[in-house]
């Protein structure tokens, strides 16, 4: 039961204040849980040249050592051009060492770019694999109450656009297929990770985990996730003092799985970060919805739809959080 | 052509029949999504049968509560479809 005395809602509800003893408590948690807890001599981090992988990244530099971290590109042939130049910015920020390992031929291997282009291919007739760009995106407003459902849009090179509600068994397929890009990056960083006796650190943050935006086994895969329990404007703040650089930090956060440019934003949140931390926080710590709306300029049914929304992404992604059952 | 009645009661058949719960009965105004019947994925499988069934073809702009969150809704969503096809 949440006392009267709790903080009224409020814009920075979230901000925190104490950074410096935050940060040093996830670096001093992070060095307990690989030496004593895993066992393990040290960190290997997936990096991509987000935000989230890169304060990963310089936590653990900070916690382990510069020599006893290794970051790893995984791109492939859909990665922007640009994720590769910002990763290896980080690594040199924090002079941790770098591989680069492109999976393009091991998802090629298991047929995922064709699986995937199949399936667009039956609901967009006209889909030009060669030259056309596609993304999977929700079009609803997350303020409607209704459970999000995906649409396909492919992108033209002249800039016409076709999209089209996408049909379970083509969605299905479509993010079977694509998941093989999270999974062959997992397989590839427990290869490194075995071969130096390292622990895999997870960079999903508290949305991703809660919402259920990760691949099981995939993104999800790993041995310790430090900042799974932050919300995505704390992460952030996190990288500011931390010293992430300013291009990481001033990047819009992609998925970087589909040809077309995605944000996060699109594909699954339907509504901004800044925005969706405040208002799950609210919802998580029971905070009437007239409360939150009166500071987020929402109506009280808005707000009472996102909290229904929160609910529901949490529940049907149950399955992705769950330990296999015996 | 299927009247009204038929619809419904394919629809609501169908939807207990996917829900996987023990429910033996949904009133036809019930909110199906908020009470747990359906969620996203029972509602693309939803769409599906609608297609399978009523060669219905659902669009962006029709995903909307009006149209889904109730049976009632749903069969009035249809049966519109249907007289228009017609």
């Amino acid at each position: 039961m949440k006392s009267e005395s709790r903080k009224p809602f409020s814009k920075d509800i979230i901000h925190i204040e104490n950074i410096d003893q935050v940060c040093n408590d996830i670096i001093a948690k992070l060095k307990t849980d690989v030496a004593k807890n895993l066992q393990r001599r040290g960190a290997i981090v997936g990096i991509s040249g987000g935000i989230d992988s890169s304060v990963c990244l310089a936590l653990s530099a900070k916690a382990f050592g510069s020599k006893n971290v290794l970051g790893i590109m995984l791109p492939e042939q859909d990665s922007s051009d640009d994720s590769r130049q910002l990763a290896e910015e980080l690594a040199a920020t924090y002079g941790v060492s770098t591989l680069i390992e492109d999976i393009t031929k091991a998802l090629d291997g298991f047929g995922c770019y064709e699986r995937r282009d199949d399936a667009i291919l039956r609901v967009i007739p006209g889909f030009d694999k060669k030259v056309d760009k596609a993304k999977i995106e929700i079009k609803q407003n997350i303020a409607e109450n209704i459970p999000a459902i995906f649409s396909i849009t492919v992108i033209k090179p002249n800039g016409d656009v076709v999209s089209k509600l996408l049909p379970a068994r083509e969605y299905l397929q479509i993010v079977a297929s694509t998941n093989f890009k999270q999974r062959s990056r997992m397989s590839m960083l427990y290869y490194h990770a075995e071969r130096m006796h390292y622990a895999v650190i997870g960079t999903p943050n508290k949305h991703e985990v809660e919402q259920g935006f990760f691949v099981k086994y995939g993104d999800g895969g790993a041995d310790v996730m430090p900042i799974g329990h932050f919300y995505k404007t704390q992460v952030y703040q996190l990288a500011k003092h931390l010293g992430v650089p300013q291009g990481i930090i001033d990047r819009t956060p992609t998925t970087d799985t589909y040809t077309a440019e995605q944000s996060q934003e699109d594909f699954f949140y339907q509504m901004p970060f800044e925005s969706m931390d405040l208002i799950w926080y609210g919802w998580e710590n029971d905070y009437p919805a007239d409360e939150v709306g009166k500071v987020m300029d929402k109506t009280t049914k808005e707000i009472e739809n996102i909290y229904k929304s929160f609910e529901r992404k949490r529940k049907t992604t149950e399955y992705l959080r769950m330990k296999p059952i015996f | 052509m299927k009247n009204t009645n038929d619809v419904k009661a394919e629809i609501k058949k169908y939807i207990l029949e996917a829900s996987l719960s023990d429910i033996k009965d949904v009133e036809d105004d019930a909110l199906i999504f908020e009470n747990g019947l359906l969620d996203s994925m029972g509602l693309l499988f939803l769409i599906e049968f609608l297609g399978e069934s009523f060669e219905v073809e659902v669009t962006d702009e029709e995903l909307n509560p009006k149209n889904f969150e109730s049976i009632n809704n749903i069969v009035s969503f249809v049966s519109n479809k249907l007289s228009v096809k017609v």
